[in-house]
């Protein structure tokens, strides 16, 4: 396969609000079921052991017309919330036996809510996860979350999820968390041969494959574009910031690069590399999912940290690791987890002298030419006049 | 000493500029093209002109250090880099006047007012919004409906002797404005310049809220040779109270390209020294 027959099949994986590919696996084998999951962070590992396919719900993007989803919600919040609501009004979501609601704002902790009630024939789960990351504490807590829904999972599925089978499921994800750090290494090292456009759509086909085809997918490409020459720009070497949950448009991602950015790290779709290394395999695998979510995972807005001298600490390694000349911050508008933190973020950058600027979007923003301009300018005064 | 290219595609023409510069002072300006899109290709035409620039300066292609594109060349294949508008256009007016402080770039589809320093690198900008009323696309469709040509505008502006206010706000209702006045007999001339003090209202109040001070004012872009905007854009500022002065150039339409052409050369010798050029393809 080439590097364009896969990214055609990402893309249209991409486009289909009507989630095909998770009806076709369902179809493929009685008695299948599929769980949907909101961003940012779900253990997959638990539905996968249940013999059930994780879907990554992302809202609707910029090509589905939000006509219910607007009734319930006040204009002051993100979109990603409506858009889901038209989904799931719209039979778009029927395909799914269940929806999960990791902890991430009270919008989404809302739209458990919203869920429960206009879909009480499905399995909804509000996630939480710790906010306090001491073994006995937090761990205790994450542990008895992940078993519960363990259990409703194993319910639903009509047998038990043995430790032996979350240890398989481990396995698989540990491999899909390393074929993507292998790509997202390739892109830092190579940027012109892996185009973040490219990269998102890999990561967002991930969101309706089951793993180990999506793992099989990222190798695919990896070795298609090693073997395919692309020209080298003169552009800056970026990380994009801020974009973890309402997901910009295909477009403003494209906007970027044509800019004159080279995107070397970022925080797309975080389920993918919340945790930073593989789950150990040995031992009880609930408290080595919980272990790794306390000490081994992505510090970033969508995580809580109760150590003000490191916020940032995690940003600035993205640079420093990953060669970036500066920072892009890009989030949804109105979205608290990543607006919030975006001063204290900024200051650590100014701090040690990292180049940033900042705009907002939503996933269905059309006008891009002043993002465009934005990131356009901020690329020409790095080329120009960074040291 | 290097080779650089700048090739700057805007809305209704694509311009090119070669240059020999060793990225610093006193940089040769060896050749360019200007070429009218009139719904061609606007990348079949950057190639057009840059291999006619290479053939007039007896350059080869692998003499060329930098490609640098601005505008809407960010497609074009054969381009090392690209710098956006405002950059090129601030380095391209201190290129032709090395006094500028203030580059009035004024195209077909936008009008920004760009503050700079003597090197050329932009301090603020101000530009006008996705409204076409303040641009060159605008005037064109004006010209049009009056069935005069674009190059006798400024000249029969300048020939008004009672202007006609227009609409400053929507180019929907300016060309209204200008319809009902061609139907109560008012003159080209003064109807011209009446949208000439219209556009340069705007733009005036663009340069002032830069709060450029001193040194003088460049107009640059596709409408930087109308002398009738030049003329109104002088005495709006005038009676903005803006006491600076403002010029235009006859190579004013190839301050983008000569700006990503230099800043194409700066960056080289940049690279150069991080040694990171020999990598580039």
């Amino acid at each position: 396969m080439t590097v364009q027959d896969i990214v055609n099949r990402c893309q249209a994986l991409f486009d289909d609000l009507d989630f095909q590919a998770v009806q076709d696996w369902k179809a493929a084998a009685a008695g299948r079921k599929a769980i949907g999951y909101m961003p940012i962070y779900v253990p997959r590992e638990i539905i996968h052991a249940a013999g059930m396919l994780p879907v990554g719900i992302f809202g609707g993007g910029d090509q589905l017309e939000v006509i219910h989803g607007d009734a319930y919600y006040q204009s002051y919040i993100c979109r990603i919330p409506r858009s889901t609501i038209e989904l799931g009004i719209s039979g778009r979501l029927d395909c799914l036996d269940g929806m999960l609601f990791p902890s991430i704002c009270d919008v989404i902790r809302n739209l458990s809510g919203m869920w429960q009630l206009l879909f009480e024939d499905k399995y909804v789960r509000y996630f939480d996860v710790p906010q306090n990351y001491r073994d006995d504490v937090g761990g205790s807590f994450y542990i008895h979350e992940l078993q519960q829904l363990r259990d409703d999972l194993a319910e639903m599925a009509g047998r038990e999820i043995s430790d032996e089978d979350l240890r398989q499921s481990i396995a698989v994800y540990n491999d899909n968390r390393r074929v993507i750090a292998d790509l997202y290494a390739l892109r830092a090292k190579q940027p012109w041969q892996v185009p973040t456009s490219e990269v998102y759509l890999l990561l967002r086909a991930g969101m309706v494959l089951p793993v180990e085809e999506h793992s099989q997918l990222i190798r695919d490409y990896v070795a298609a574009a090693d073997a395919e020459q692309r020209p080298r720009r003169d552009n800056c070497r970026v990380v994009v910031n801020g974009v973890f949950c309402e997901q910009p448009p295909l477009g403003l991602i494209k906007s970027i690069e044509m800019a004159g950015c080279y995107v070397v790290d970022d925080d797309f779709l975080l389920v993918t590399r919340w945790l930073l290394d593989d789950v150990p395999l040995e031992g009880d695998p609930l408290e080595n999912l919980s272990a790794a979510f306390l000490h081994r995972s992505a510090a970033t807005s969508a995580k809580f940290e109760p150590d003000k001298q490191d916020k940032g600490r995690f940003l600035i390694d993205q640079v420093r690791d990953n060669g970036a000349e500066g920072v892009i911050f890009a989030a949804p508008s109105f979205c608290d987890p990543a607006l919030l933190d975006r001063p204290m973020l900024q200051d650590a950058l100014s701090a040690v002298d990292i180049p940033f600027t900042a705009f907002k979007y939503a996933e269905n923003t059309g006008q891009l030419q002043a993002i465009r301009e934005q990131a356009g300018t901020f690329a020409d005064s790095i080329k120009l006049w960074s040291a | 000493m290097q080779i650089t290219a700048g090739i700057d595609i805007g809305t209704g023409a694509v311009k090119g500029a070669l240059f020999r510069s060793d990225g610093g002072e006193n940089p040769e300006w060896l050749a360019k093209r200007t070429e009218r899109i009139r719904r061609r290709d606007p990348l079949d035409l950057a190639r057009g002109a840059y291999d006619a620039m290479l053939a007039e300066a007896g350059v080869e292609p692998d003499e060329v250090a930098y490609v640098a594109t601005t505008g809407e060349g960010e497609n074009v294949d054969f381009r090392t880099g690209h710098f956006y508008s405002m950059t090129t256009h601030a380095r391209g007016a201190v290129y032709l006047e090395p006094a500028t402080r203030a580059a009035m770039d004024v195209g077909a589809l936008h009008g920004r007012a760009i503050r700079v320093d003597e090197r050329g690198k932009v301090l603020t900008y101000k530009m006008t919004s996705q409204c076409a009323s303040g641009s060159g696309q605008f005037l064109e469709n004006i010209a049009r409906y009056l069935g005069v040509a674009l190059d006798e505008v400024g000249e029969l502006s300048q020939q008004a002797d009672d202007p006609e206010a227009v609409s400053s706000i929507c180019a929907v209702l300016a060309e209204t404005d200008v319809i009902n006045m061609v139907s109560r007999g008012i003159s080209t001339q003064n109807i011209l310049k009446g949208i000439h003090v219209s556009m340069a209202d705007r733009l005036a109040k663009l340069l002032k809220s830069t709060r450029v001070g001193e040194g003088m004012v460049l107009m640059t872009g596709g409408l930087a040779n109308d002398s009738g905007l030049v003329a109104a854009m002088r005495e709006c500022m005038a009676a903005q109270k803006l006491d600076l002065a403002l010029d235009s150039h006859p190579d004013s339409i190839y301050a983008g390209a000569i700006g990503a052409a230099l800043w194409g050369a700066f960056r080289h010798r940049k690279l150069a020294g991080l040694e990171q050029l020999a990598e580039a393809s």
